[in-house]
């Protein structure tokens, strides 16, 4: 049979069967892995309906439930694309070699990686959707409102899958994510304008708060949402892109050195 | 067989921190041959493969070289990988996918078609006798169907160059022998095959040359055959214990080579019938008088001490 070794696939290509790869294994277990977006947000609905939101009944001119539903739209596609990357990166590289054996085929890491970093990116588009869909279903929040969700969920997967990746290559010991789940994920849920807005924290805070990723997404989210579009949600939108491209880069640097002896 | 020279490594290094893991190596692989590299744990075979498609990176160093079919890896490894099979030492199948769908996902790596791909992957299952087991699970495999599947998945684009890490390190005498029937017949139809082993037998069986190496350096290299004419003498007596072996100075070393080891004495000699006399003197049951083979030649060059400290 003819073989002409210069027909290797294009990147597109490459980056693409590496992504085919996570998706084939994400839907072989369907119901089990396509549950927990559906399900967590309803029980939130019940925790924070009948429970806490009897409490809270104003929040910026909205209901608790609305204001922390839409913080859950983007928290989701965080979850979701830091756990991907970085127990399941970990796992992949350091315990099933399943790199190893990817890279025995005609894929370069920055192809591996960039085929990873897209398929967090769309399962966080994916989970955003799934909480979309649930809350706009129980009348919490409209669709046209949100409309954007599913994109905010994409590039809030692929910040935090960059991070993840960052993070996951300095790791040696698998116990260590600990320390990003508890250090970085957990406060940023708290301190983003998730559960309440940030313009209640202490002035000296705000630079700090500004600096963190998900505060973007969760503005850009909750700006669109009400209407208040203006020139200044470009700067988000900027901020994105460059952590995006600034922390890849760097992950993708760093991971390299580790993948390839 | 060709002489068309198409691997070309010269002057290759390479170093972990302050260890020096190839040392100026260099060697090149006629087409369709087998090309073995035999040498102890540490001695920089799996480096010297993994440097040859990308996995690992050699030392700059102005009189490096590499050619793989007219490709330079440091350049380019993409072209390398999609002509060549890979077999590394570790198995690495994907355990979140079965049989069928590993080498699936993999035609997809090189893009191969779909109809195409499953002409392929059901004509490579039945080639390495997986078909039984096609919808199984990686982990109820047994050592020997994970070694046969990640050949399988190795020859999934046609390769034109097999790189073979110990391909039959740990398995039964009954897959070694299957998996060295299926490298003969690639061998026949055209395919250049690279291999690291432990198994001299193996080496013997199959390659047309080999290295041996040590230290990250080559210390002979030649077809087997020839360096056992060459390179070790033709029989060995062994003694199991000294003990037995009283008269040990009156060994004629003019014709005979003595080593000892420990409590072992070694006699080594082109002469049978110098070594039958002194094997004569012996119980039946204290000595083992037999052709030297590879190992020999390999021990000899290679030094008896354990090589990782």
């Amino acid at each position: 049979m003819k073989n002409n070794q210069e027909n290797y696939p294009s990147f597109i290509k490459r980056v693409a069967s590496v992504w085919y790869r996570h998706f084939r294994v994400y839907v072989r277990d369907f119901i089990s892995n396509a549950m927990p977006p559906f399900v967590e947000p309803m029980i939130f609905l019940g925790g924070i309906g009948l429970g806490l939101g009897t409490y809270i009944l104003d929040m910026n001119g909205q209901s608790y439930s609305q204001f922390l539903a839409k913080g859950l739209l983007v928290t989701s596609a965080m979850f979701t694309a830091s756990f991907e990357c970085t127990y399941g990166t970990y796992i992949r590289m350091e315990y099933d070699n399943i790199y190893d054996g990817m890279l025995a085929a005609p894929i370069r890491v920055f192809d591996l990686l960039f085929g990873e970093i897209l398929w967090a990116g769309t399962k966080g588009m994916f989970f955003s959707t799934a909480v979309l869909s649930v809350f706009v279903s129980f009348g919490v929040i409209s669709l046209e409102s949100c409309l954007i969700a599913p994109i905010i969920g994409f590039f809030t997967g692929i910040m935090f899958s960059v991070l993840s990746l960052l993070f996951t290559s300095f790791v040696n010991n698998i116990n260590y994510f600990n320390f990003y789940f508890t250090g970085i994920v957990s406060p940023m849920f708290f301190f983003s304008g998730i559960v309440f807005p940030t313009t209640n924290l202490p002035s000296f805070l705000q630079p700090i708060i500004e600096f963190l990723p998900l505060t973007h997404s969760i503005r850009l989210i909750r700006r669109v949402s009400s209407g208040e579009i203006n020139n200044l949600l470009l700067l988000d939108v900027l901020y994105i892109l460059a952590f995006c491209i600034i922390v890849g880069y760097l992950a993708i640097k760093r991971l390299n050195k580790r993948l390839i002896d | 067989m060709t002489d068309k020279i198409v691997i070309d490594v010269k002057n290759i290094y390479k170093t972990f921190g302050s260890f020096r893991a190839v040392n100026d190596f260099s060697f090149s692989v006629n087409e369709a041959s087998c090309f073995g590299f035999l040498g102890p744990n540490g001695a920089g075979k799996t480096t010297l493969m993994k440097m040859l498609y990308g996995k690992a990176i050699c030392d700059k160093n102005k009189n490096t070289s590499i050619n793989v079919f007219g490709y330079n890896p440091l350049e380019n490894e993409l072209p390398i990988k999609y002509l060549s099979g890979i077999v590394p030492q570790q198995n690495n199948l994907d355990e979140e996918l079965n049989v069928l769908q590993n080498l699936f996902i993999f035609s997809k790596f090189y893009g191969i078609k779909k109809t195409e791909a499953q002409k392929r992957i059901e004509s490579l299952i039945d080639f390495m006798e997986l078909t039984p087991k096609k919808d199984s699970k990686i982990k109820h495999l047994s050592g020997g169907m994970q070694r046969r599947l990640v050949i399988a998945r190795s020859l999934l684009n046609n390769p034109k160059l097999l790189i073979l890490d110990e391909p039959t390190t740990g398995l039964d005498p009954q897959v070694r022998h299957l998996i060295w029937n299926k490298l003969r017949q690639l061998k026949k139809q055209g395919v250049t095959i690279l291999l690291t082993t432990h198994y001299m037998e193996e080496a013997f069986q199959l390659c047309d040359q080999i290295i041996i190496m040590h230290n990250g350096e080559k210390v002979i290299s030649g077809s087997p055959q020839a360096l056992l004419k060459k390179d070790i003498e033709s029989y060995v007596l062994e003694i199991f214990y000294n003990n037995q072996l009283q008269d040990e100075k009156t060994i004629d070393t003019s014709k005979v080579r003595l080593e000892k080891i420990e409590e072992k004495r070694l006699l080594y000699s082109n002469d049978i019938n110098a070594l039958q006399e002194i094997s004569e003197k012996l119980q039946v049951g204290d000595y083992y008088l037999r052709q030297s083979n590879l190992e020999d030649l390999f021990l000899k060059t290679t030094g008896r001490g354990l090589n990782e400290k």
